[in-house]
């Protein structure tokens, strides 16, 4: 995990080609927190008590359960397919929602759209709080200030995905092409029209491209939102589980599993032909849409269309892609409205809301621990921090092991490779609450049914990003290693590796991140850690009690999310 | 008439109202580098005026004057009849739409149909915001073909940008730029991503369209030949100082070439500034100083003399 650690003295002399650093003490104090890290990684792992003897006997378990519960029911066909609809409906209105937030927001954080430093650090401080804070917990909040029905959640999942979206707009806006933005400045144009005319138009495809993915990533997400009772497959599910009615509960989750498949496929399409070229992704949808779908067919070049005159050329031709294009505009605003018209929501609500908002906020206030103790509280905590490290720690090994053997240059021979490849991406197409979710019913272990799920879902992640970076590092000192006469093990220990481990760790520490988020809402369905308690406050409507928990969060992602900062930015 | 006075005043007047730009003693800082030093020259409508020097001897700084891309660090720019550095915000913004811009790399928006491209030209006038073709309204979009149609590429406008030739995204963007119904036509290389026969339709075009509307036009360019050939007067810049503005008629390729000349000067100049650098004391400085007048006297009398 270190660099140090895992570079072989001597290795360092022959990979001449990876690139050189300075030693600097930012970097030395680095690397010591890193082995601390490392280390308390391996504590917790220990302290989870992950055996592999456990995991056989909850086999055992597993197949008792199966017998049991008498194989897998699903809901009447009717309900089925209105909770699908309603699910997908609220869902897309709330990342919507999130993207036409993340504009704003997007503009005043990136360094070349911003009115100002101070504008830019209050772009980025909403960025980072809207994602800091558990959809779950805008939820809770917000079933509180609505009537029941689709609007908490649309709400919930709409600002807490401001946070990424509003980053990944920046990060479009601040790589744009200058050029287009001061030729209409040259002619003129105002600010805003410098945005709209010369920004705008680069940056739509990759925003098309991020709120596509978001959307997957709050399909996902909101499984959990039915368990602090926003309308959808998720709660049915959680009353089925809670009504121990295991095979039902089963039925929907599988139902949500394919559905967020499914999700994943339609995506890629309609990525693919809103942005007018074929996915280059890696993933199932992608895979998908490459095989299934046939070439456009060739754009008639316009020179045969023949304008007589600029009169004739006001009426603009009906080419195979324009066609396409307001067919796609069409269908994607039918769905918009499908949308809004399943999720029925309360307009009115809007105006009553406000008048709501100081009764609840009082009731946030002051944070408490309530009945608990602070040790009881803390120690939930460490546990939530706990399983985020153990597996995040056994994520790394499974994803070296995998993500290598997907990599071109590492693989033994293509079909291992694809074998990897393959398995990733099914991994990735796993919805990790749901995968924690039947291992808890499966095995009835908490702690650690949440760490084995975060930790295989997270192989899907890290193993896509070591397979790619490995595929993309300098061939030079590995083809010098091989020139020397070293076996395969050898060239990759000693060339492949050590030039990969910079971005390794980087991907390591976002893992982390994400992974300390998805620990706590795992606690939520039984996963073990502080979910656990915060969900008994909302339910128990101790609200001092989630506000303080939520305080604690916040400080932990924070902490988190600095320290990987830092990680990222010194070993870059 | 009558007023013996007033006599040379309509004269005079007229010719102050053909010199559309005038710029004078215009010196530009970056940092401790002067791209400009003391600048003067004028341009009058129909005039095609080529701005030539080797790379780095401040063309396109100067260009970026002209139409308030740039503030001058002291020195006057008029353009058309205004004081650059008096106008700020919408007045600045009025003026820039009268002097249309023409870019080596064209600055298309890639993802648009190359008609949006041309009309985006007019958002000065429209004021506001506009996305997509319709926003601007159907006298405008014929306006946008006609130029299209000037410029020889009516078939292509509903074309994304990006597909097209380099040679053909030149002439979007004159079409763009002609859609300001601009006075003034500022162009920064604009031939120099383009193989020899596009730049010949490019710089043809922009000579006819400065003809037939009466423009003033500005153009760098790196090609003494095609300056020599197409230019009405030339500016020859070194070191952002002018060292050259003769008619083309009068000039010889010799001449236009001395202003890239003294390649040997302009090393042994960096050079004794690299010593300069390393022994930076009041009494040694005076005296590369005057070394390198003297170096530079004597390299000059050595190129004469044969
Ligand atoms: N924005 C800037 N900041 C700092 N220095 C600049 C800037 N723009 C230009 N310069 C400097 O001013 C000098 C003149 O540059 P300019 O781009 O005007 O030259 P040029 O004649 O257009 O060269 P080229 O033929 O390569 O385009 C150069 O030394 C350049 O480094
Ligand atoms: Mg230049």
């Amino acid at each position: 995990m270190t660099a140090t650690a895992l570079t072989p003295g001597p290795v360092r002399g022959i990979a001449a080609g990876a690139p050189k650093r300075k030693i600097s003490p930012e970097r030395i104090s680095a690397s010591i927190t890193l082995v601390v890290i490392l280390v308390i990684a391996i504590q917790a792992l220990v302290a989870i008590d992950i055996s592999i003897p456990k995991m056989f006997e909850s086999m055992d378990n597993a197949e008792r359960f199966f017998i049991r519960v008498g194989g897998v029911t699903f809901p009447p066909l009717g309900e089925l397919l209105y909770l699908t609809a309603l699910t997908v409906g609220l869902v897309l209105c709330g990342t919507l929602l999130a993207a036409v937030l993340s504009v704003p927001v997007a503009i005043l954080s990136a360094s070349n759209t911003t009115p100002g430093p101070a504008w830019r650090w209050a772009g980025r401080f909403v960025g980072v709080l809207t994602r800091a804070v558990p959809d779950v917990v805008l939820a809770m909040v917000f079933v509180l200030m609505f009537s029941l029905g689709a609007l908490p959640g649309i709400m919930a999942i709409g600002i807490h995905s401001v946070g990424m979206i509003s980053k990944m707009f920046a990060d479009a806006i601040e790589q744009v092409d200058e050029g287009p933005r001061l030729a209409i400045r040259a002619a003129g144009g105002t600010k805003t029209q410098e945005f709209v005319s010369g920004i705008f138009p680069q940056v739509m495809p990759s925003w098309v491209a991020t709120v596509l993915h978001r959307n997957d990533i709050n399909l996902r997400g909101s499984v959990i939102l039915g368990y602090v009772g926003i309308i959808g497959l998720g709660r049915e599910m959680s009353y089925a589980f809670k009504a121990m009615d295991y095979s039902l509960g089963m039925g929907y989750a599988i139902v949500i599993f394919a559905l967020c498949v499914l999700m994943e496929v339609v995506s890629s399409s309609v990525r693919s032909v809103m942005l007018g070229h074929a996915p280059t992704g890696r993933g199932m949808g992608d895979r998908l849409v490459r095989r299934f779908g046939k070439k456009s067919p060739r754009e008639t070049m316009a020179n045969a269309v023949g304008f007589a005159s600029p009169a004739q050329a006001l009426v603009r031709p009906w080419t195979n892609a324009r066609r396409r294009n307001v067919v796609w505009g069409i269908t994607s605003v039918l769905v918009v409205i499908g949308s809004v018209v399943i999720s029925d929501i309360q307009w009115r609500d809007f105006i009553t809301f406000w008048g709501k908002v100081p009764a609840i906020a009082v009731q946030f206030w002051p944070p408490t621990f309530g009945s608990y103790e602070y040790g009881t509280m803390l120690d939930a905590m460490w546990k939530t921090i706990a399983i985020a490290l153990a597996a995040t720690f056994l994520t790394l090994l499974g994803s070296v092991v995998i993500g290598s053997l997907a990599a071109r240059n590492v693989a033994p021979n293509g079909f291992i490779r694809s074998a990897s490849r393959f398995i990733l991406v099914v991994i990735r197409g796993i919805p990790e609450v749901i995968l924690a979710i039947m291992l808890i019913v499966v095995t009835g272990l908490g702690g650690q049914a949440g760490t084995l799920a975060l930790a295989i879902c997270g192989v899907g992640l890290l193993g896509k990003l070591i397979a790619d970076s490995s595929e993309e590092v300098n061939p030079g000192p590995e083809r010098a290693l091989t020139a020397t006469g070293a076996t395969r093990l050898q060239v990759f220990a000693g060339a492949t590796f050590p030039q990969g481990v910079q971005s390794l760790i980087g991907h390591t520490f976002y893992l982390l991140d994400t992974n300390v988020r998805a620990a706590t809402i795992l606690g939520i369905v039984g996963g073990g850690g502080i979910g656990y308690y915060l969900l008994n406050a909302g339910q128990g409507s101790k609200y001092g009690v989630v506000t303080a928990i939520v305080l604690m969060i916040l400080a932990t992602v924070l902490v988190v999310e600095g320290l990987a900062m830092w990680m990222r930015r010194v070993f870059r | 008439m009558g007023h013996p006075q007033s006599l040379p005043l309509p004269a005079t007047a007229g010719i102050e109202r053909d010199r559309t730009v005038k710029v004078a003693f215009l010196t530009k800082l970056f940092g401790e580098n002067k791209a400009l030093d003391g600048v003067g020259f004028e341009a009058g409508r129909g005039e095609l005026v080529v701005l030539l020097g080797r790379s780095g001897s401040g063309k396109s700084t100067l260009l970026r004057h002209l139409n308030g891309l740039e503030v001058p660090t002291s020195g006057q720019v008029q353009v058309l009849g205004e004081d650059l550095s008096s106008l700020t915000g919408s007045s600045l913004r009025r003026l820039r739409s009268r002097v249309g811009f023409i870019f080596q790399q064209f600055e298309l928006v890639p993802s648009l149909t190359v008609l949006e491209n041309v009309l985006t030209g007019s958002l000065a006038v429209v004021r506001g915001p506009r996305l997509g073709l319709f926003g601007y309204g159907k006298a405008r979009r014929l306006t946008a073909l006609e130029h299209l149609e000037t410029v020889g590429l009516l078939q292509l406008a509903y074309q994304r940008a990006d597909t097209l030739s380099g040679g053909q995204q030149q002439r979007v963007a004159i079409a763009r730029a002609l859609m300001q119904e601009p006075e003034i036509l500022l162009a920064d290389e604009p031939v120099a991503s383009l193989d020899p026969e596009s730049s010949d339709q490019v710089m043809n075009l922009i000579r006819d369209i400065a003809r037939s509307k009466g423009l003033t036009v500005v153009c760098s360019l790196h090609q003494v030949d095609l300056a020599l050939s197409w230019a009405d007067r030339i500016v020859g810049l070194r070191h952002g100082k002018v060292v050259l503005n003769t008619l083309t008629e009068n000039m010889t390729r010799e001449e236009a070439m001395g202003i890239y000349g003294q390649v040997e000067v302009a090393t042994i100049t960096s050079e004794f500034q690299a010593i300069a650098e390393e022994l930076d004391t009041p009494g040694h400085r005076e005296r590369i100083a005057r070394d390198l007048a003297t170096a530079a006297a004597t390299t000059r009398a050595g190129r004469k003399a044969p």
